[in-house]
């Protein structure tokens, strides 16, 4: 007779957070194994029967390969598919290819919404994602999308690690804006606004701000950090403008490129970033990195989802 | 010819190229890039409303970025409103199917631990070994159970990567000689496999001198209805290598008299045996070694040694698909293999270029292919390629 249980699957490359979420839920990860042949083809077995069970994939996607980590992570969903899980739960917190969701030139593809399809074709169930870079991206799948909020997470690190009295919250560019402005109104700050002309992607061009922001304490919050050179043009704006000092709040810090070589030499204080996406190398090679364990949330959105429970109110709180 | 566009993705620009001018065609431009963060970007700069698009992406050099690529393109072309896309496939992406990778993929694993001269100096001996790699599971029997009992669940890709390939729109599928041809029921969609034997038996009748006298070989038991069907129509004879994993054996008895020829220790477990069984007469004669695919190339090169040891004067590899990964082609320069034959299917400049014209000749499938297209694009039959080739 088959129990129903959360089991936890996570593939071999990053299990930093699986393990997390697993030791917070009090669970030990399915053994499992994914192996790669010398052409870079993939297979992936499982040690346990995971028939009529609820399977949860966790899949950190980072910097590099992508498109490795896709695939994998569909053959993955596909293995529990066919050995019969009730139901396969993907929680993908940095959702890949999130910034090609719309068709912006003749002949572009939406690649976020193959992404989407992909998954469902695959066989997944349900994906639990971490502040998508449009939340219109739910739209694009035809099974559940939970958007969770880094939010309330870098609420609580605001206020045990700034002295947040004094501080202003940052958005770099127009389309944060709102994100800005409701964790403004989270904290009770002030909040002021980067206006950018972008010339190319990865390319920033001119900057001007809007807002005062004299003798504060500035917080850029984004949702993620590529090479990192807006966020370091950002605090030379910023301090520019008389700040105190700058640092930078980001969700997904994917860090490509010569990222690590930006941060250092600009003018940040530091650089929060959750760990939705992996970047332990990275830590030694630039010490203005922070990190955000979400760890917490996502357990707490495993075990409200298996037990059929409101998942709305982690948009709001951060469990500890 | 209306309504034509062909696309190329990265991993065959000479062969679309090939294919392109076979048509009489301009190449259409894609412009494929890759953020810094590994996500790919593709712009088709030419307007595809209404045409009948083909696709040209291999299964070769880093698989999972070219089938993202092929699937990226597939969709921006149907959301660019193009009447039909075609994927063309020479060599399939993941068609092989493990039945447990600890058993079945063994002979497809590299032996990149042991290096090239290792290989050198115990060249009879140890061309199948390395059952290392990271182990996460724990021991398995040879039929995968665990002590439990509990026979752990593989993957089965090829569902997957079907249902992938129409998901981002396909609407037909080409390819070449499919390592298992149940593949094309996987498709919801239609899907022509080509067949390369037409033009293997060209080459033999061509090129091997007395053919009817040679013997056509099937490396192991899975290609044995190949390598019968181009033997039947041949009137030639047959042989086939069968290989018997993992023997269990006393060392005392070592050199039973029941393996014959190659036998190869494992470095690992010294009474566990591969062992490889010629069935037919090969003494004297040229040998022709069939197959669809050569990864590694453990099978092809210890099926050489086995002819070369049976009395075989000469070996002759033809073989659809040369993948080529790990030391594959360190193996092929010190095996017994006499000349290999290959198409560029998968680019082959690089191998040609390790083995040297004279051992590896790479045999031309962009006509196959073009005329597959024009007569997809025609609607006329393609069947007459199966029999026929080009």
């Amino acid at each position: 007779m088959s129990s129903n249980s959360i089991k936890l699957l996570a593939s071999d490359v990053h299990r930093g957070l699986a393990e997390l979420v697993a030791s917070r839920l009090g669970l030990k990860l399915t053994p499992s194994e994914l192996k790669r042949d010398s052409t870079g083809e993939v297979t992936f077995s499982i040690g346990e029967s995971v028939r009529d069970e609820d399977i949860f994939i966790i899949c950190q996607i980072g910097s590099g390969v992508v498109n490795d980590r896709v695939l994998e992570l569909l053959i993955m969903i596909n293995a529990c598919k066919t050995a019969s899980a009730r139901r396969i739960t993907v929680i993908l917190p940095n959702f890949p290819y999130a910034r090609q969701d719309r068709k912006d030139k003749s002949r572009a593809p939406i690649t976020a919404k193959l992404m989407a399809d992909m998954l469902t074709t695959a066989g997944c169930n349900h994906v639990i994602t971490m502040d998508l870079h449009a939340s219109q991206i739910q739209g694009f799948f035809d099974v559940p999308v939970d958007n969770l909020y880094a939010e309330p997470s870098v609420v609580r690190y605001i206020r045990e690690h700034v002295s947040y009295k004094e501080a202003i919250i940052i958005s770099p560019d127009a389309g944060g804006a709102k994100r800005a402005a409701g964790l403004a109104d989270r904290l009770d700050l002030n909040f002021a606004l980067i206006h950018k002309e972008r010339a190319r992607a990865n390319e920033v061009s001119r900057m001007v701000l809007v807002g005062d922001v004299t003798d504060k304490i500035c917080i850029i919050v984004d949702d993620m950090a590529d090479t990192c050179g807006t966020l370091a043009k950002a605090a030379e704006v910023l301090l520019d403008n008389n700040a105190k000092e700058v640092i930078a709040i980001v969700t997904h810090g994917i860090l490509s490129g010569n990222a690590i070589k930006n941060i250092n030499n600009s003018k940040l204080k530091a650089i929060v970033c959750t760990n939705t996406v992996p970047f332990e190398e990275k830590l030694d090679l630039c010490p203005k990195l922070d990190t955000i364990d979400i760890s917490g949330v996502l357990a707490e959105a495993i075990r409200r989802l298996h037990n059929g429970e409101s998942i709305s109110y982690l948009f709001k709180n951060a469990p500890l | 010819m209306r309504d034509l566009i062909v696309l190329g993705g990265s991993s065959l620009p000479t062969l679309t190229r090939l294919i392109c001018r076979n048509l009489t065609l301009e190449k259409s431009r894609v412009e494929q890039k890759k953020f810094s963060n590994g996500e790919i970007s593709i712009e088709i700069k030419d307007s595809v409303r209404g045409k009948d698009v083909f696709i040209i992406q291999s299964g070769c050099g880093h698989v999972n970025d070219n089938f993202l690529e092929l699937l990226i393109m597939i969709s921006a072309c149907k959301t660019s409103s193009a009447k039909r896309v075609t994927a063309v496939l020479p060599f399939f992406p993941y068609s092989r199917q493990p039945e447990n990778p600890k058993v079945a993929m063994e002979h497809r694993e590299s032996v990149a631990a042991q290096g090239y001269l290792a290989s050198l100096s115990a060249k009879s001996k140890t061309l199948a070994t390395n059952d290392a790699g990271i182990d996460f599971l724990g021991e398995v029997d040879e039929n995968g159970r665990d002590n439990s009992g509990y026979k752990q669940w593989v993957s089965q890709n090829g569902t997957v990567i079907a249902k992938l390939l129409m998901t981002a729109g396909a609407d037909r599928c080409i390819t070449m000689d499919l390592h298992d041809p149940q593949f094309q029921g996987f498709f919801d969609i239609l899907v022509d496999n080509l067949y390369l034997t037409p033009l293997f038996k060209r080459y033999i009748i061509d090129y091997v001198p007395e053919y009817k006298d040679c013997v056509i070989v099937s490396p192991d038991s899975g290609g044995a209805k190949r390598a019968t069907s181009i033997a039947d129509s041949l009137g030639c004879s047959f042989a086939l290598i069968h290989k018997e994993r993992k023997i269990k054996v006393e060392p005392a008895g070592l050199g039973s008299p029941v393996l014959r020829a190659s036998e190869s220790v494992m470095s690992t477990n010294a009474t566990t045996i591969n062992s490889s069984m010629l069935v037919g007469d090969v003494k004297d004669r040229v040998c022709v070694l069939i197959d669809d695919l050569a990864d590694t190339c453990t099978t092809i090169t210890r099926a050489a040694l086995v002819l070369k040891e049976a009395g075989a004067s000469y070996v002759l590899c033809l073989v659809t698909h040369g993948i080529f990964s790990g030391d594959a082609l360190e193996k092929v320069l010190i095996s017994d293999i006499d000349k290999f034959v290959t198409t560029n299917s998968i680019p082959q400049a690089e191998h040609s270029r390790f083995l040297g014209e004279k051992r590896f000749e790479v045999l031309d499938v962009s006509r196959i292919f073009a005329e597959a297209i024009r007569r997809i694009n025609n609607g006329e039959s393609v069947s007459m390629l199966f029999d026929h080739g080009w």
